[in-house]
């Protein structure tokens, strides 16, 4: 077992090997007995899982398995809905996020998100990029061109768009949108990112995109993904959690869980039996 | 004739068809003259499409044939002169360009002008930035039961008589403000070009601040009623998109929630402002009714035009060349085509905000 010290080291230097959770990589985020609701109703219990450092994390599950809902309990996200109760914890690096002084902006722009389809804000395209970095006060202004073009190129979008920055964002495609969301979430510089089916609403070829971009986030970030293409599961991730009724039933490496799973409802799902 | 002709037939046919069941056959072949293809309400609807444009049209053309006499001997310079003054009514009347009026008869705007724009961007000023304010907190902040309530006061407060308002302004509010407000402001504002005009005497209430303010408490309910129903129509991935970034609340209203509705908050805002420029009972009550001299200060007793016309009319018939009534009538058409303005100033203002914010184009 590694101390945290190198573990910091081979994180930075991108030399992160993948194996389960608390291993080499370290643990990113971590679920406690978690326990979850809205009013009377308990969406996620007794869930006890590891995100691995460095790792591409996929949630999979049939619809109404809880994985958005845990997705979305690792940046508090849930913390608006009404009547919005949770048991149990959350650490992100050891430190719990629903401690009383944890600040929930600092947090969130530790931990980013890219929803299900693109929500571009009502400002220029380069504003977009921006808006993290001006609400956290990243840089100063005469690095913000800068940082838009870094950004754009990132996801891939500089060409498309570098001649109508100061344009609206909603004259881009659905698929232009969702990158520009990827690229305004990296923007902040996370050490989580959140993917909620980034690629539901989009055409296979920029849902390639964005995969291959997820792909290349790791292992300086941590990505977590809900999907519900299977494929795109196998395809990019490290780790596959398997959430069945509000429950986590099997949590393993992705290649070990697609072809072996350790139980009855694993195999049912992922061999498109059930769900 | 001629159309009832041409469908007798056609309207005669059903009837015919279902003749065992009178009257209803009866009614199902009158329903049908009315509904029909260049049927009367057709035309009905046609002619009611056309009433607005006729009725703006036929309200400026008699206010400006009302007005023409006095417009020809007031000349141009009735928009920046500063005087009033009725002139005469014992002398015997004088005709000036065949226009009959009594000696020493002249009027100028420029004083109502100014007051009725000062009070109603005062007015504005205040009002909107509390309007959305208010509606930020009933959709955003408040739970649904204050929201409900404080929802049911704004509508409450939209449906107080303006007369109460102006009695209220000139009994408790302008006091009050005289008293405890405009003394302090003025005191700290420095003798600079613009802060020079918060300085000076603060009178005893009636004039253009309270004016103003008392215009702002009645333009909120409008601006802060239609603003909340426009925040309401937020879609919440993009506001949720802004949390998730970091942002918080503040920021996500200023940075998303308003800009999303930006050119409704504008529109919402003209509203306000045309009720604020044509408001009369109110701002009559509080205004301090000064004629034909500009405010000295914010503080400043002034008049509006529309205040002016309400307080002076019953005078101006006693102006037995008509010619006092006829200046009153310029001062309609003054109103009116500021209001006019205002609106086409708005319109443009939407469409050029709302083409470049809005939400509009492929995706999503």
């Amino acid at each position: 077992m590694m101390t945290s010290v190198p573990v910091e080291a081979a994180v930075s230097s991108g030399d992160c090997p993948v194996t389960v959770g608390a291993g080499a990589g370290g643990v990113s985020m971590q679920a406690k007995d978690l326990a979850l609701g809205f009013g009377s109703a308990t969406v996620l219990s007794g869930l006890d899982l590891e995100v691995g450092k460095g790792q591409l994390t996929a949630l999979i599950g049939p619809t109404g398995s809880g994985k958005t809902t845990f997705l979305r309990s690792l940046n508090r996200m849930n913390d608006k809905v009404a009547k919005h109760w949770h048991r149990g914890d959350v650490l992100l690096n050891g430190a719990s996020i629903y401690a009383p002084g944890v600040q929930l902006m600092a947090l969130r722009r530790r931990v980013g998100m890219v929803f299900q389809r693109p929500n571009p804000f009502p400002m220029s395209i380069a504003g977009n990029i921006l808006a993290g970095v001006k609400a956290h006060r990243i840089a100063g202004k005469e690095h913000y061109r800068d940082i838009v073009e870094a950004r754009l190129r990132e996801v891939g979008l500089w060409d498309a768009v570098r001649n109508r920055l100061s344009s609206s964002p909603f004259s881009l495609s659905g698929g232009q949108q969702q990158l520009l969301c990827l690229a305004r979430a990296l923007a902040v510089g996370p050490e989580v990112l959140l993917l909620d089916e980034p690629t539901s609403s989009l055409d296979p070829v920029t849902a390639g995109n964005i995969e291959e971009m997820a792909r290349a986030l790791v292992p300086a970030l941590t990505v977590v993904i809900v999907t519900h293409n299977l494929a795109q599961a196998r395809r990019i991730s490290d780790q596959t959690v398997f959430f069945y009724q509000g429950k986590m039933v099997e949590r393993g490496e992705t290649a070990q869980l697609f072809e072996d799973p350790q139980q009855p409802e694993t195999a049912r799902y992922v061999t498109g039996r059930m769900g | 004739m001629a159309l009832a002709a041409r469908h007798a037939p056609a309207a005669q046919a059903p009837a015919a068809s279902a003749g065992g069941r009178g009257p209803l056959a009866w009614l199902r072949a009158f329903s049908r003259r009315l509904t029909g293809e260049r049927s009367f309400l057709r035309y009905a609807t046609g002619v009611a499409a056309l009433l607005p444009l006729l009725a703006l049209l036929g309200i400026v053309a008699i206010l400006a044939a009302k007005a023409w006499p006095a417009m020809k001997l007031n000349g141009a310079g009735f928009l920046w002169r500063s005087v009033w003054a009725p002139g005469s009514t014992y002398g015997a009347p004088v005709k000036t360009d065949g226009v009959l009026h009594p000696v020493g008869a002249e009027y100028g705007a420029l004083p109502l002008i100014v007051g009725t724009l000062a009070s109603s961007a005062i007015a504005v000023l205040f009002a909107v930035p509390l309007s959305v304010g208010a509606a930020l907190a009933v959709v955003e902040k408040l739970p649904r039961r204050a929201s409900h309530l404080l929802g049911m006061f704004l509508e409450l407060l939209a449906g107080i008589p303006s007369v109460v308002f102006g009695l209220w302004g000139i009994l408790t509010f302008g006091p009050v403000l005289s008293r405890d407000v405009y003394p302090a402001v003025a005191s700290i504002m420095p003798d600079t070009p613009v802060l020079r005009f918060f300085r000076g005497n603060t009178g005893y209430g009636e004039g253009l601040m309270t004016a103003g303010l008392v215009l702002s408490v009645m333009i909120i309910p409008i601006v802060a009623a239609t603003t909340r129903d426009l925040l309401r129509q937020v879609p919440v991935l993009p506001k949720e998109g802004a949390a998730a970034l970091g942002m918080n609340d503040w920021e996500v209203a200023k940075k998303v929630s308003i800009p999303w509705v930006r050119a409704g908050i504008i529109g919402a805002s003209v509203l306000g402002l045309a009720r604020a420029l044509g408001e009369t009972m109110a701002v009559a009550m509080v205004s301090g009714s000064l004629l034909g001299t500009m405010p000295a200060n914010l503080y400043g007793k002034m008049g509006t035009i529309a205040s002016t016309i309400v307080q002076q009319l019953d005078g101006a018939f006693s102006d037995g060349t008509g010619f006092a009534v006829r200046t009153l009538a310029e001062f309609a058409l003054v109103i009116a085509v500021i209001t006019l303005l205002t609106n086409i100033a708005a319109r443009l203002l939407v469409r050029k905000v709302a083409t470049t914010a809005l939400p509009v184009g492929r995706g999503v």
